[in-house]
């Protein structure tokens, strides 16, 4: 275990509830964002397929828009371009957006908004070809217009399909990240608490013992001591560590107690 | 004189009949469009031409060719032959070639006048506009950067100053959509028009009555179909309509007054032309009512090549020639867009 | 996201720019979204690919695709063609750029870079 896989902090008892809080923080957040990319996931396919679709059927569209057109310019004449190109002044078609969330991503979608037919402005184009050809190429707008129609919903499609496309390697990076860097970090991090707090904590134990027997020792010499000193030479057990480790035997000790002592009432 | 007068025609006028006569023979022929539709590319349809009167009129184009420059060549080659016989009239018959030319005059004007509002270049214009409808003093259009100078120097120069000053005042040049003074000048030419070819009288008065009343006519029905669903309002399109024609004026105040097109057609229901024409384009989905009219122009046209000794020959050869442009657009569209199935739209001549 | 700046304003009214051979330009304009704005800057550009040279079809796409107000840009396939790496080189979703297909040349779905994207993430051979 690499230090450089852990974060750097003093192990304590403080600090490992912390990454505690940090693992169960990484783990949330790693789920939702799994949640947040399959969802745009989801959306995005269904977009895949709409683009491809819509695609296809305006490249049909264009084919009979300029039929259409080419039946405009036979009424009206090879001027025609010339005539529309300088009539030109204010654009009556033009977009709107609205924006969809998915997520928590923006996602625009386009809609026509079309200029009433005003006095003048408006209405410029509306009346080309008024003496002749009017028909034909009135023919013809709707046709484009229709055909604009489904480029605009192509154009909102392709520019969610791009705005997704990349929320989604954001989302997976974060996802990624989460899973492969910041998750086991943490993890090393605890691991490597734990086991330091460990250790401090046989070292305690050793210490205890240490300082345990040496008293023993020394009490005994004590005894030893004061045995002589009395006559009273009585060998006693010699020190059972056991007595102190198993702590089976302690509440034995106690139940035997209690079982002798009837008298106690509780 | 009377350029009717089967006596003296020919002694002005007979030289350019006949030349008419001969040009007429270049038309194209059902033959030769049956040929034109075989063709699989615009190359295939150069090379096709080439075996017509048009003969190697692309041959300097490079590929691939665009279907503009095809009709556009075609359309100088009709602008040539206009300018060879122009130059060889007398008058009256030069007074009335100069008449053909004023409704391509009335567009290129337009075009002018909107760019102008544009500030755009003149000039740059200049190369947009019709070459039938050159006149002397546009060059001199370059100086004008305003309407009002436009109005004031230029358009007063004009052949097209009459129909201006009847019609269309400053205020209007601002004020007015641009396709209503179209219409408007378009109107006030046709109504001096026919009134200077019943002024010519005899057999180019009777032909020439015939041909414009229909024009008239056709304008008349265009404007009220077109009109519906636009912003203009019914007593400016009443001003727009000629004073005359087969339907004037009965015909005329009751269009005026139409809201539909069912209306239109309870209207022309009594004139039996229009009302044939009306049912033709009904019964058959592919049409509309605007190709009934150019294929009865056609006909009418063509039935000016019947008499002799008269000027509207050389109007008639004009608009067949025109449709022909137009069928020649019209097939080179459908090849370049590799789409025959409204091929056979174009209206065969002879 | 990049986006959210540029959908900031409902109201607001974004023009569509069209790049294309003269009949698909009026085409389009026919529909109405042609706008000359005060300084006469136009939101259509037409090109004669036998005359007009590259570099100013290219400024007339960065021209389009900086404008704030501009949303889509249409722009005829065959002339995309010619000015791939700069189509390549605009990445930013908004405005859109669309490959339309002209009148001599109908559409040809391999040559479109989004389009070949989705295929790839489709992951059909269609």
């Amino acid at each position: 275990m690499a230090s450089k896989d852990r974060l750097p902090v003093v192990p304590s008892r403080l600090s490992l509830q912390q990454m505690k809080t940090k693992y169960q923080g990484a783990s949330k957040g790693h789920s939702m964002l799994k949640k947040k990319s399959d969802a745009l996931m989801v959306r995005f396919r269904a977009i895949l397929k709409e683009v491809y679709e819509k695609k296809l059927e305006a490249g049909e569209e264009s084919r009979e828009a300029m039929m259409a057109l080419a039946q405009a310019k036979y009424a009206f004449g090879g001027e025609l371009k010339h005539t529309v190109m300088e009539t030109v002044k204010d654009a009556t078609l033009t977009l709107k957006t609205v924006s969809d969330n998915v997520a928590g991503v923006q996602l625009p979608s386009f809609f026509k908004s079309e200029a009433e037919p005003g006095e003048d402005g408006g209405g410029t184009m509306m009346l080309t070809g008024l003496g002749k050809g009017g028909e034909s190429i009135n023919d013809a707008r709707d046709v484009f217009t229709h055909t604009l129609e489904l480029l605009i919903q192509i154009a909102a499609l392709q520019t969610s399909f791009l705005i997704l496309d990349e929320a989604i390697k954001l989302t997976n990076r974060r996802v990624n990240a989460l899973e492969n860097v910041v998750k086991p970090r943490i993890e090393n991090t605890k691991k490597f608490i734990e086991s330091e707090l460990d250790e401090l904590e046989r070292e305690e134990f050793f210490r205890l013992k240490l300082i345990q027997n040496k008293k023993e020792r020394e009490r005994k010499k004590a005894e030893g001591e004061q045995a002589k000193v009395a006559n009273n030479v009585e060998l006693l057990t010699p020190f059972n560590p056991d007595k102190f480790a198993n702590p089976e035997k302690a509440t034995d000790l106690i139940g035997v107690a209690a079982g002798v002592d009837e008298d106690i009432l509780f | 004189m009377a350029p009717g007068g089967m006596l003296l025609f020919n002694t002005d006028d007979g030289y350019l009949e006949a030349i008419i006569r001969g040009y007429r023979a270049g038309i194209l022929s059902s033959a030769d469009y049956a040929n034109l539709c075989q063709c699989e590319t615009l190359e295939d349809f150069r090379m096709q031409l080439t075996a017509t009167d048009y003969g190697n009129f692309l041959q300097n184009e490079p590929s691939p060719l665009a279907t503009t420059t095809i009709q556009e060549h075609a359309r100088k080659k009709l602008v040539d032959e206009f300018r060879a016989i122009s130059t060889q009239a007398t008058e009256p018959l030069a007074t009335f070639l100069d008449y053909l030319t004023y409704p391509y005059m009335i567009d290129n004007l337009i075009l002018l006048i909107t760019g102008t509002f544009k500030e755009k270049d003149i000039s740059e214009l200049i190369d947009k506009c019709h070459p039938l409808g050159l006149f002397d003093s546009m060059a001199s259009l370059c100086i004008a950067t305003t309407p009002e100078e436009l109005y004031r120097e230029i358009v007063v120069d004009t052949p097209l100053a009459p129909y201006f000053a009847e019609c269309v005042s400053l205020d209007d040049l601002t004020a007015l959509n641009i396709e209503i003074i179209r219409n408007t000048l378009y109107k006030a030419y046709l109504e001096d028009f026919y009134q200077y070819c019943q002024k010519l009288g005899g057999a180019t008065a009777e032909l020439m009555g015939l041909l414009l009343q229909f024009e008239a006519d056709r304008r008349a029905i265009n404007i009220t179909m077109h009109s519906f669903g636009t912003s203009l309002r019914k007593n400016e399109r009443e001003s727009l309509y000629c004073n005359f024609g087969e339907l004037h004026p009965e015909g005329i105040m009751r269009l005026a007054r139409a809201d539909d097109r069912s209306s239109v057609a309870s209207i022309i229901e009594p004139y039996g032309t229009y009302r044939r024409l009306w049912s033709a384009a009904m019964d058959n989905p592919d049409k509309n009512l605007e190709d009934a009219f150019f294929e009865y122009e056609v006909y009418l046209a063509k039935q000016a090549f019947d008499q002799q000794f008269h000027y509207a020959i050389f109007y008639a050869y004009l608009r067949l020639k025109e449709q022909e442009i137009r069928n020649i657009g019209w097939i080179a569209e459908c090849i370049s867009q590799k789409n025959k199935s409204k091929l056979n739209k174009y209206i065969v001549v002879f | 996201m990049a986006a959210g700046n540029t959908i900031a304003h409902r109201d607001k009214r974004f023009f569509i720019a069209v790049i294309g051979d003269e009949d698909t330009v009026t085409g389009f304009l026919l529909s109405g979204i042609g706008n000359i704005d005060s300084s006469k800057n136009a939101n259509f550009f037409v090109v004669d690919l036998k005359e007009t040279s590259i570099s100013s079809i290219e400024d007339a796409f960065k021209r389009f695709t900086r404008d704030s107000n501009t949303a889509v840009v249409l722009i005829n396939q065959n002339i995309a063609n010619e000015i791939r790496a700069e189509i390549n080189a605009f990445k930013k979703p908004i405005p859109a750029v669309l490959e339309i297909p002209s009148k001599e040349h109908p559409y040809d779905a391999s040559q479109d870079g989004i389009l070949q994207r989705v295929r790839g993430m489709l992951g059909q051979a269609t």
